[in-house]
């Protein structure tokens, strides 16, 4: 599965300005997540081992490398931001103690007192600037440089303060500052071997592609935080190999489960299965520069061909929500409720299929284990596709290196993203006429001007209205197919307290280290 | 022709019924191997699902009969063409000797030393997985062992005192091959087709393991195993029936060749 | 030892070299047809002919492909099969990190695998046509027809998951002493023995089985010698040539034909690394891997050789 940020607008109860620069800030300190789950005091002590998704000598703790979600465990271990999202998908304070803004342009950050690095030296001002400066330097080659490109001046106007000047209005900037590249480094850090933040745990042990290990900060700024002594961390790429671990008791809590192991993991006594309910999808990818298939009535026939209720059920056995060909989850205050909901239609997507003048040829529809579900989604289409004539060649390519080989380069394909802090970040990521991740090559001024505009708007209804038709842009002329927005599923001991669901990604939203005790 | 045992018989059986389903997999399977057609999945033996369901809810009775269609197909024609190439580079290496035996056999001995599955993968990744490719590369692979066999069978009876007389009664090389060397042979070489033959079925699992395999919706056996292997742990059929024709039909293979042949047998899985 | 033993030794040393010698022009001409210019795939999406023509000028992939051939043979020759195109690690380095963990599981693997093969096959071979022969046939030609993943996934199941005897992983970093190291790899080394042991042993049975029924070895038995005096003493010598032959075989197999078993315990050995290496399309680090399992393979093959010449009396004669 492929992970780059964080958030969705999921629950939409979100209210970035007024949190933050009002009443918001107020919170610091007490209690971030008052799930159930706290109901219970934490315990300290102990150590436990947890197993991430993938594994490659490609693993880093320079934050502005992050890509995997293993990556983002691995550097919340050690790493802070600015603002950290909660489990509403509000913004909170984490480094900073307060952030103002004069008019959504320039905002000024006030720096938390008594916060210091593993290394003893104290956070100013300069670790700051210095950790989101470096994002712009072409040389650092960042995977958020997209994001960072809207700080046009980064400067420190007091020992504990940061101004932030935008090139436009951003209402999103704290959620942006909670993007895990954003994580907050010592300044003139060049050397990511080894990882020195102001994070839960210390850094003892980093191996590329075989493990991590992290010791308990005993002078973490929060208090009494974290309660273990110590966690390793490691990838096992292999599922089935993933919940063996869990199930033989080598591991405390796998990330990444598929629904169907769940049965095995809720059938075994002291295992339980945590579910977070989040925006991520599996997407069809019909890329519109492609030759032969590369047109929008054969995108149209591909959307139109699947069978969503039976992707559901078959593939995530329930664990999923219906989507609308569009990035965005019914229950984001964003959604676009006038949308009617395209269904399996295999009339209209004969129609366009045949429009398309494609006939007998085959098309190769390129899908992995990468992409979790895509070749069982792809086997669904193929079957549908054979009754209208359509001919699909289902092509499996394993996991290891399918983003880099595949991804985007497939005519036909999948892709899996997920969950993004706000319409904005996701829109500018995958659906912008010149975003890195287009991945139907989908081209669109006026969707761009929309994209703009929408960003410095104040206004809800007016904003609500822009992003709206966005979705209808992205539904009927994108070359994108989003059938399900599914669930993140780890499977953990049931001695492991204190996990409550952060819609931004699994494992508590990547950040499950500085938040669980061991229950013994 | 001496009469089979019990057990051969038991072991004939088995390979006929199974490459009798392989034949009729279109008109006995009671559905369409890819098509989904319940959402009980990784379901029990029942009547309308004799052999249970996969982990979509597709019919394992009729994946299982379209299964051996893939795996006894490429095993046996990958097997034929591989002891083909091995017995005929092997006698005319044999027979002919020089530089092209030397040639052939260091050529032959250096693609023996690259793991079996490893170059599968090598190739396979890089031309894409269809069925040709799979056929060919289990071909190449196993070429040299054949080669080896016929080439050392072929040697020793190239001494022997029947084709020195053959010879000196001034026959040609293709005849001494057709009348003299290849009967003699054939026994042996039917055995390392076996033998071969539950190697590729086993290559083609370890391919079918790493994802390189057979495409889906088809699946050969040793694919259905993979693709169900969750179940494993409450004994669904899914994962034990496929299994069990790879076995059945490996060992049945096997017993067959050991009651053909009383002959030695002394080959390497590479 | 003699001057003729000598030579024929020196002359499958200089056969294992050409073999090698083919076997790098094999390796490299297969991985030079895998489709697509690597320096497009290493650009992706950023492929300007501009780019592409400047990576390939510093890959050397301008030049024509037997100049390349030599110049990668040189680099081997001298210790230096290249850089990771991936990560831009020296291969060597890479290979190093992984070769020790390969390394221990074969070895311990193979002492497990070759006393039990040689008793097996011994004993067979004894008492051949027994009902004890023919079950231990059964058994192994069963385990033999069963996917080794299959094997695999039901030993974590039974020991792991179910018992929880054993762990589900092998691969723990950090000193260990050595029964937390045998806890680990109990059950891939499990594994990797029962495939191992069958062909093993099947061998041995059959180069033991040619020498019992010659006529010699019948001459001692018709002058008293005791069945075990016979297997030891007249049969093992003279069968030991083909029997070391299918140890090498089956030893060299567990150094880069392990990926399935690599992939199920999450153990970093090279095999997993040459996979990756493919499906990132890294040529150095793919052809560093196979001429590795080759060198290995043609080492093992030239050793069970050489043994085979000391220990037969007829060889050693002429």
């Amino acid at each position: 599965m492929r992970e780059h940020e964080i958030g969705s607008d999921g629950l939409g109860r979100r209210e970035v300005m007024r949190m933050l620069t009002a009443s918001g800030m107020a919170a610091a300190g007490s209690g971030w997540l008052a799930g159930p789950a706290l109901a219970q005091a934490p315990k300290r002590g102990g150590t436990i081992r947890a197993a991430g998704y993938s594994s490659s000598t490609a693993d880093t703790v320079d934050p502005a490398k992050q890509t995997l979600s293993t990556d983002y465990v691995r550097c919340n271990m050690f790493y802070n931001t600015l603002t950290a999202l909660d489990g509403n998908l509000a913004p909170q304070p984490e480094l900073a103690a307060s952030i103002e803004s004069d008019r959504a342009t320039v905002w000024t950050i006030k720096l938390r007192k008594g916060v210091t690095f593993h290394d003893g030296k104290a956070l100013t001002a300069a670790d700051v600037v210095y950790s989101l400066s470096r994002h712009n330097d072409p040389k650092v080659g960042s995977i958020a440089k997209p994001l960072a490109a809207q700080m046009v001046e980064i400067k420190a106007t007091a020992p504990d303060e940061v101004q932030i000047t935008l090139s436009s209005p951003n209402a999103d900037f704290p959620v942006v500052l909670g993007t895990f590249h954003f994580h907050i480094i010592k300044e003139g850090t060049t050397d990511f071997t080894t990882a020195i933040g102001t994070g839960p745990y210390k850094c003892k042990e980093f191996t590329p592609g075989v493990r991590t290990i992290g010791v308990r900060n005993a002078n973490y700024w929060k208090p009494g935080k974290p309660y273990l002594d110590e966690i390793e961390f490691f990838g096992i790429p292999d599922e089935t190999a993933r919940v063996n671990a869990l199930l033989a008791g080598d591991i405390h809590i796998a990330g990444g489960i598929t629904p169907r192991s769940t049965r095995l993991i809720k059938a075994q006594p002291g295992l339980a299965v945590f579910e977070t309910p989040a925006g991520v999808y599996t997407d069809l990818i019909t890329r519109l520069d492609a030759p032969v298939s590369g047109n929008l009535d054969f995108a149209l026939a591909m959307k139109y061909l699947q069978d969503r209720e039976q992707m559901r059920d078959a593939i995530w056995q329930g664990f999923a929500v219906i989507g609308n060909d569009h990035p965005i989850t019914p229950s984001n205050r964003f959604y676009n409720k006038d949308i009617p909901q395209r269904a399996f239609d295999p009339d209209r997507a004969k129609f366009h299929f045949q429009k398309s003048g494609i006939g007998a040829t085959a098309i190769p529809i390129v899908v992995s284990p990468a992409a979790a579900g895509s070749a069982e989604m792809a086997v669904m289409l193929q079957e549908a596709g054979g009754k209208i004539g359509l001919n699909l060649e289902v092509r499996r390519v394993p996991a290891d290196g399918y983003w880099a080989n595949h991804w985007l380069k497939s005519a036909v394909g999948y892709g899996n993203i997920n969950p993004r802090p706000s319409v904005d970040i996701l829109m500018s990521l995958f659906f912008k006429s010149d975003a890195p991740w287009n991945e139907s090559a989908w081209k669109d001024p006026k969707f761009d001007q929309l994209l703009l505009a929408a960003r410095g708007e104040i206004d809800f209804a007016r904003r609500k209205q822009m992003y709206g038709d966005m979705q209808l842009m992205i539904r009927d002329q994108s070359g994108i197919g989003i059938p399900l927005f599914n669930s993140y599923l780890d499977g953990h001991v049931t001695g492991l307290k204190g996990l409550a669901p952060i819609p931004v990604g699994g494992m508590m939203g990547f950040n499950f280290a500085e938040n669980v005790w061991l229950d013994a | 022709m001496r009469r089979l045992s019990p057990i051969s018989m038991a072991a004939l059986a088995v390979v006929v019924a199974w490459a009798l389903a392989a034949v009729l997999a279109p008109w006995i399977a009671p559905f369409p191997p890819g098509r989904i057609v319940t959402r009980d999945s990784l379901a029990d033996l029942s009547f309308r699902f004799p052999l249970g369901t996969d982990y979509l809810g597709r019919d394992m009775l009729s994946r299982v009969l379209f299964g051996a269609r893939y795996t006894l197909g490429i095993a046996a024609l990958s097997t034929s063409l591989a002891c083909l190439m091995g017995v005929t580079l092997g006698l005319t290496a044999a027979a002919r000797g020089g530089w092209f035996d030397m040639a052939a056999s260091r050529i032959l001995d250096a693609m023996i030393s690259v793991p079996s599955l490893l170059a599968a993968l090598v190739v396979v990744s890089s031309l894409g997985s269809s069925i040709p490719v799979l056929i060919a590369v289990a071909a190449v692979i196993y070429t040299p062992g054949a080669y080896r066999l016929s080439r050392a069978i072929a040697v020793n009876i190239n001494a022997m005192d029947f084709v020195a007389v053959a010879r000196a009664r001034g026959e040609g090389t293709l005849y001494l091959i057709a009348a003299e060397i290849l009967p003699n042979m054939i026994l042996p070489v039917l055995t390392d087709f076996g033998l071969r033959f539950v190697f590729v079925v086993l290559l083609l699992t370890g391919m079918s393991f790493l994802g390189l395999g057979i495409q889906p919706p088809n699946a050969d056996w040793g694919t259905l195993v993979r693709e169900n292997v969750e179940g494993l742990s409450f004994g669904a059929p899914a994962v034990i029936t496929p299994a069990l024709a790879i076995a059945t039909l490996t060992i049945a293979v096997n017993a067959l060749i050991d009651s053909v042949a009383t002959g030695r047998r002394d080959d390497d899985i590479r | 030892m003699n001057a003729a033993m000598l030579r024929l030794i020196a002359l499958r040393l200089a056969l294992g070299a050409l073999t090698l010698f083919i076997v790098a022009a094999l390796v490299f001409t297969a991985t030079e047809l895998l489709p697509g210019d690597v320096a497009e795939a290493l650009l992706g999406q950023s492929a300007t002919p501009a780019a592409v023509a400047g990576l390939r000028a510093a890959l050397h992939l301008d030049q024509p492909s037997w100049w390349r051939f030599c110049l990668w043979l040189g680099g081997l020759l001298g210790g230096d099969p290249g850089v990771s195109l991936v990560n831009r690690l020296p291969v060597v380095v890479l290979i190093g990190n992984r070769l020790p963990n390969s390394l221990k599981l074969a070895s311990i693997t193979a002492s497990v695998t070759v006393p039990l093969a040689l008793l097996l096959g011994i004993t067979t071979a004894m008492w051949r046509g027994s009902r004890y022969d023919r079950m231990v046939g059964m058994a192994i030609i069963g385990i033999v027809s069963v996917p080794e993943f299959l094997i695999a996934s039901l030993a974590v199941l039974v020991f792991a998951v179910k018992l929880r005897w054993l762990p589900a992983l092998a691969f723990r970093a950090g000193p260990q002493d050595f029964w937390a190291m045998m806890r680990l790899l109990a059950i891939p080394v499990g594994t990797l023995a029962l495939v191992g042991i069958g062909q093993m042993s099947r061998m041995t049975r059959a180069a033991l089985v040619t020498v019992l029924e010659s006529s010699y070895v019948e001459m001692a038995r018709l002058k008293g010698a005791g069945p075990l005096r016979i297997v030891l003493i007249h049969a093992l010598p003279n069968a030991l040539g083909p029997i070391v032959n299918a140890i090498a075989l089956s030893t060299s197999f567990l150094l880069g034909g392990v990926i399935i078993v690599e992939t199920i315990f999450n153990y970093p050995g090279l095999a997993k690394l040459m996979v990756d290496a493919v499906s990132t399309r890294d040529l150095p680090l793919v052809q560093a891997c196979a001429m590795l399992f080759c060198a290995a393979y043609l080492a093992l093959v030239l050793v069970a050789d050489v043994v085979a010449i000391l220990s037969n009396p007829r060889l050693r004669q002429r």
